[in-house]
């Protein structure tokens, strides 16, 4: 990237569940505390992108109502119908095509409007598979976790493990829905199935929050911060629909991966990179993006949890603040990797800082069995 | 002009709502190739379509090869076997209610990612007449046909082991 563009703030509300706040109230708290972080103004921001999704919100346009809660009105505004890192990828282009210095970028979801698996049926072929009444994200992600175990000898006692790694280093995390810092595998295993091998325990728990990061040139950053996150390298990558996908690799991932670290240099992601944080919408795929991010070999994710690598203290430390187990605000999940990776990188993380965190990886996901992915590449000053 | 409605139900023809209060009833329509699938099904026949220049055969049928994007019509539609192997599968036991919750099953239900011998794309369908012990990868299926066949996605019952 010839134009260099950092991340100078981030913001988010607490994730809870039935959260009594309004969307806008969530979404202009989120906002404000990120424009506070950066030090400047609504005045100063030119662009703000947010990301929300019509379904889930249970309107159309459902940016409509937060332009004020963003501070976007009568500014350059749009929405990334998605994952909050889509909004930070679009905003982040609108900084390099040079018209804009200053973006806002926010996300959000609240839950209990509709319930998010309801509305994955949504994202299947009305033809055909909308006709089956059992298909939906989670038998699909049980079709794929079963693929994955077959193909490499996962055993759910593996899979299990992510969830109790996430689950305490949640705990740690002021601002995670769902904290359980005693949680045993036994728990895990014994917790309610919903299409096996896929329990309560092992998929990411559906919330409220949102979430805002302010990205900034890098003429404006050295006005702002002398403490800034550059973006080093980004990816995004879609796979085809379920259907003609070999749901047993996160392939789209893969590349994704593959041009973030191009982009940003990294040869060896294992030794170069000190923190990821990643998207695990359920258990089996933080297993499956280890060997798409190039983190070990295929079919050798189960090696590095069960040796405590990705653990805080390990050695390549994934999903620190709990991930997407933490508390899963649909559209404010993804971004909300990108401010965990971002304070890592500041120091700012607090109980589960990973000390001298230079080099962080961050992840979102979308759609059906992680149809789409996202990959961003940050590092701290040079 | 097929339309496959949002509860399973088929009409022949676009029913268009009008005045308020307005309900949102989704209907989409559903290609030539797809009406030829559906409505041979009453025959106990499962079409999919080869393209002629890559050879994907993609079920069910689809107007363009999602490989190499080749224009495919109705020459271009293969019967299958109806047989297939079993790539991966789950016991579902819990599904969302369409209200916003969700609802345990009374009897967990076997659902399968099922490749049909003569063609390269996954369908996703019921298995039956098999306990989940018995479900391994790469298991061989055949389509179970409902009693009485009437041209309608639900004349696929199941699929249950071969033999």
């Amino acid at each position: 990237m010839g134009l260099r563009v950092a991340i100078v703030g981030y913001g988010q509300t607490r994730f809870e569940w039935d959260a009594e706040k309004t969307r806008e109230e969530m979404v202009f708290e989120a906002a404000r505390k990120a424009l506070e972080d950066a030090g400047i103004d609504r005045e100063d921001v030119c662009t703000v992108i947010s990301a929300s999704t019509d379904f889930l919100d249970g309107r159309t346009i459902s940016n409509c109502m937060l332009i004020g809660a963003t501070g976007a009105y009568l500014k350059d505004e749009s929405k990334a119908e998605e994952d909050g890192m889509l909004a930070a990828l679009y905003a982040l282009e609108r900084l390099l095509s040079g018209t804009h210095e200053i973006a806002l970028v926010t996300a959000h979801t609240v839950s209990w409007t509709f319930n998010p698996h309801q509305v994955s049926v949504y994202m299947l072929d009305p033809l055909f598979d909308r006709q089956n009444r059992y298909l939906y994200d989670i038998s699909i992600a049980a079709i794929q976790a079963k693929l994955y175990m077959n193909r490499y000898d996962v055993s759910e006692e593996q899979i299990g493990m992510v969830s109790v790694k996430n689950f305490r280093n949640a705990a740690m995390n002021p601002f995670a829905y769902m904290k359980l810092p005693d949680i045993t595998l036994d728990e895990i295993l014994n917790s309610k199935v919903y299409a096996e091998p896929i329990r309560e325990l092992t998929m990411a728990p559906v919330c409220d929050g949102a979430c805002s990061v302010v990205l900034a040139t890098e003429e404006k950053v050295r006005e702002i911060t002398d403490n800034p996150v550059w973006i080093e390298g980004v990816g995004n990558c879609a796979d085809v629909y379920i259907r003609d996908r070999d749901l047993s690799r996160l392939n789209s991932l893969q590349v994704a991966a593959r041009k973030a670290y191009k982009m940003a240099g990294v040869t060896d992601p294992y030794r170069e990179i000190d923190v990821v944080e990643l998207t695990e919408r359920f258990a089996h795929q933080e297993l499956m993006a280890y060997e798409a991010l190039g983190l070990c070999r295929e079919g050798k994710a189960k090696n590095l949890i069960e040796a405590g690598l990705t653990e805080i203290y390990g050695d390549i430390p994934v999903n620190p603040s709990g991930g997407a187990m933490a508390g899963d605000a649909i559209c404010a999940t993804g971004l909300l990797r990108l401010i965990e990776a971002a304070k890592q990188i500041r120091g700012e993380a607090g109980r589960y800082q990973i000390d001298g965190a230079e080099k962080a990886v961050a992840h979102a996901q979308w759609g059906l069995a992680a149809q789409k992915n996202v990959v961003f590449v940050l590092g701290g000053e040079v | 002009m097929l339309i496959i409605n949002r509860n399973g139900g088929i009409v022949s023809g676009i029913v268009r709502y009008e005045g308020a209060p307005f309900v949102a009833r989704f209907g989409w329509y559903a290609g030539e190739l797809m009406e030829k699938f559906v409505k041979s099904l009453a025959e106990k026949k499962l079409l999919a379509t080869r393209c002629p220049k890559c050879g994907y055969t993609i079920v069910p049928p689809r107007i363009r090869c999602v490989k190499c994007y080749t224009k495919l019509g109705e020459e271009n539609l293969v019967e299958l076997s109806g047989k297939g192997k079993l790539l991966s599968y789950t016991v579902v036991h819990t599904i969302p209610d369409g209200k916003g919750g969700f609802t345990d099953l009374d009897k967990p239900v076997l659902l399968g990612a099922i490749k049909l011998d003569e063609a390269d794309s996954t369908i996703f369908a019921v298995l039956g007449e098999v306990e989940p012990e018995k479900l391994v990868e790469g298991l061989e299926v055949q389509v179970v046909w409902r009693e009485e066949t009437k041209g309608e996605l639900a004349d696929i019952a199941y699929f249950k082991p071969v033999g």
